[in-house]
């Protein structure tokens, strides 16, 4: 979870935005950088399964505990023929997408409501920090004695681990008002709606979108969990049976599975987080680049 | 790890027994229609080659006829069906008896109701051994003191069965060094030299075999060949509340296990609709026997084995009431 670095910052609109390389050699150099940048993700996803390949054909790991990638791609195939695979993949996108959607919701109206009252944000801030680093895997026993292994134990267990990514930053932007901006809109005598739409709602989006991005990933993260140990379905629990069965190939399928499910989740965060921020000082910067 | 989720399971399920939660919700969903009525049953099982008689029975309709609606939660282990079974969410739950007297000595409220499965008694072809690799130094079971030896949980069925076929062979059983890993991941831990020794479950053991592990002893069959190793489990409050839909599961789930024990290619092959084990694995694995009753001398041995190694924290359990 290294999102630091792609954490929005706000700072001051200056003329800093467009860089130094505004000269026409460095746009055609820039062009060339951005047709790079996707092929070089792919000359490292490729010579992981070269690396794949190779490792148990050589005899560094054996094949009966790491299948060559080619036995993984057909383990695969096969894989995608099932009905049940498709089904399974449904009930974790569910589980994920209602999880998700409950954290984010949660989180912004919770952020936003402890978030404007310093006496309500002083009483909290301790316990939240006491909930926060729980491990929702901890809750496990207490979602089973609620909910038996049906879609609630997931979504109790996702929620639970998603919520704080969005609270927390949201806190986080609500904080971050620019108090000129905010002593302006006052002047000019704004209701308080126009100050949460004008003034809060455009400091916290960046905030928000980064939170949910990274809510995106750990529901995912806990989906998969839940459904592994609990048995709810979904792919943790194809996942479950195939290593009780020891079916090493299959295992190793749905790993990558579920990898790439990983991928896409953050491509579309990522794609959401664009547009809704493209305004934004480090939207801008970045599509230029 | 796998102890400790469990123990937390049992910890929150005791806190939730004598608060009294938990319960009320519960018995709503399954247990009211008593009439006519098929009846939803759900039962928390782990989806291994121990329950096909479950399976088996739910296709040749031995639980519709009696007017159950047969649903399988498949999970992980034991921290996830005992408090489902507590708490209503399962009306029925499958657990070996070591984990059933553990509970019960805890405090959670849990009754056995009907078996579940039992060793082969064949030393040699049981449905679970200890395995060592090929070249190993290891011949028999008293060499296994002073060594490392794989089991799915601490404290539990398989290393007190191990102990007692070290103790038996002649070796020192508290030399023995345990350690905690799932049963799919062990043929790796032997063939990588992480461990001496492996106790293996099918279809590990098989598999293990395959890649040319050599099987040393058989605890289960060794500690009593008639060892009743697993049975199906309710909550107390629906053995109280519904003794006719605990009859009628425990009828059907008794003719299930006469049918599997009399048609055991059947039984290999409804394997197939709920695991993945290989074709050629299948075959080969070692099928548990049926039997339709406890072998109760059998239990009585594992809670001596239980309380003379410690499990049990000073607690004897109650064999009458668990398993009557």
């Amino acid at each position: 979870m290294s999102a630091s670095g792609s954490t929005p910052v706000l700072t001051k609109p200056a003329g800093t935005a467009t860089g130094p390389g505004g000269v026409g050699g460095g746009r055609v150099r820039r062009t060339l950088d951005r047709a790079r940048t996707p092929l070089r993700g792919l000359a490292g996803l490729a010579g992981l399964v070269v690396l794949l390949e190779v490792l148990p054909h050589i005899g560094v790991v054996s094949a009966d505990y790491l299948p060559p990638a080619s036995e993984m791609g057909r383990a695969l195939w096969q894989l995608l023929g099932e009905d049940a695979f498709w089904t399974a993949l449904g009930d974790t996108l569910t589980g994920w997408g209602l999880g998700l959607a409950i954290a984010v919701v949660a989180g912004v109206v919770a952020g936003v409501v402890i978030g404007s009252a310093p006496v309500l944000r002083a009483v909290t801030a301790s316990t939240i920090e006491f909930l926060r680093p729980i491990p929702s895997v901890a809750l496990i026993p207490v979602a089973v004695l609620l909910y038996g292994t049906d879609l609630e134990s997931k979504l109790l267990l996702v929620v639970y681990a998603s919520f704080w990514q969005v609270l927390v930053q949201v806190l986080a932007g609500m904080q971050d008002v620019d108090p000129v901006a905010e002593d302006t809109a006052r002047s000019y005598r704004m209701g308080s709606w126009g100050r949460v739409r004008y003034v809060l709602w455009p400091t916290a989006l960046p905030y928000v979108m980064t939170g949910v991005r990274l809510a995106a990933t750990v529901a995912l993260v806990l989906t998969i969990t839940a459904e592994l140990v609990i048995g709810s379905p979904g792919l943790g629990n194809q996942l479950a049976v195939a290593q009780t069965s020891g079916a090493v190939p299959r295992v190793y399928a749905l790993v990558l599975v579920t990898g790439l499910l990983g991928v896409a989740v953050n491509l579309v965060a990522r794609a959401i987080e664009r547009r809704a921020l493209h305004w934004h000082q480090s939207m801008r910067r970045e599509g230029q680049r | 790890m796998q102890r400790r989720v469990l123990g937390l399971a049992i910890a929150v399920v005791t806190v939730a027994a004598a608060a009294g939660c938990g319960s009320s919700s519960g018995t709503g969903g399954a247990s009211s229609a008593a009439g006519d009525k098929t009846t939803q049953v759900k039962v928390g099982i782990i989806p291994i080659v121990d329950v096909a008689p479950l399976y088996l029975g739910q296709q040749k309709g031995f639980f519709s006829s009696r007017g159950i609606d047969l649903k399988m939660e498949t999970a992980q282990g034991g921290a996830a069906i005992i408090p489902g079974v507590v708490s209503g969410q399962f009306q029925f739950g499958f657990s070996n008896v070591t984990s059933l007297m553990i509970a019960q000595t805890k405090g959670v409220p849990i009754k056995s109701v009907v078996n579940g499965t039992a060793s082969t008694g064949d030393t040699g072809k049981d449905i679970s051994g200890v395995a060592v690799k090929e070249d190993s130094p290891i011949k028999s079971a008293k060499e296994l003191a002073g060594k490392t030896v794989a089991v799915n949980t601490l404290q539990n069925i398989g290393d007190t069965t191990v102990r007692e076929v070290v103790r038996k062979d002649g070796g020192d059983p508290s030399k023995v060094k345990f350690v905690e890993m799932p049963f799919d991941q062990m043929p790796a831990a032997l063939d990588g030299g992480q461990v001496d020794a492996a106790w293996v479950g099918e279809p590990a053991l098989t598999i293990a075999k395959g890649q040319g592990a050599r099987v040393v002893a058989s605890p289960f069959a060794e500690t009593d060949p008639n060892l009743t190793i697993a049975t199906y489990f309710a909550s107390t409050k629906l053995a109280q509340e519904n003794p006719d839909l605990v009859k009628k599961f425990t009828e059907a789930v008794t003719e299930s296990l006469n049918y599997a024990s009399e048609h055991p290619d059947e039984a290999r092959q409804i394997v197939t609709t709920y695991t993945k084990i290989d074709g050629e694995v299948l075959k080969k694995l070692t099928l548990p026997t049926w039997p339709a009753e406890y072998d109760m001398a059998s239990l009585e041995k594992l809670a001596s084995l239980g309380e003379q190694d410690g499990i049990f924290g000073g607690q004897k359990p109650d064999l009458d009431a668990l398993f009557s």
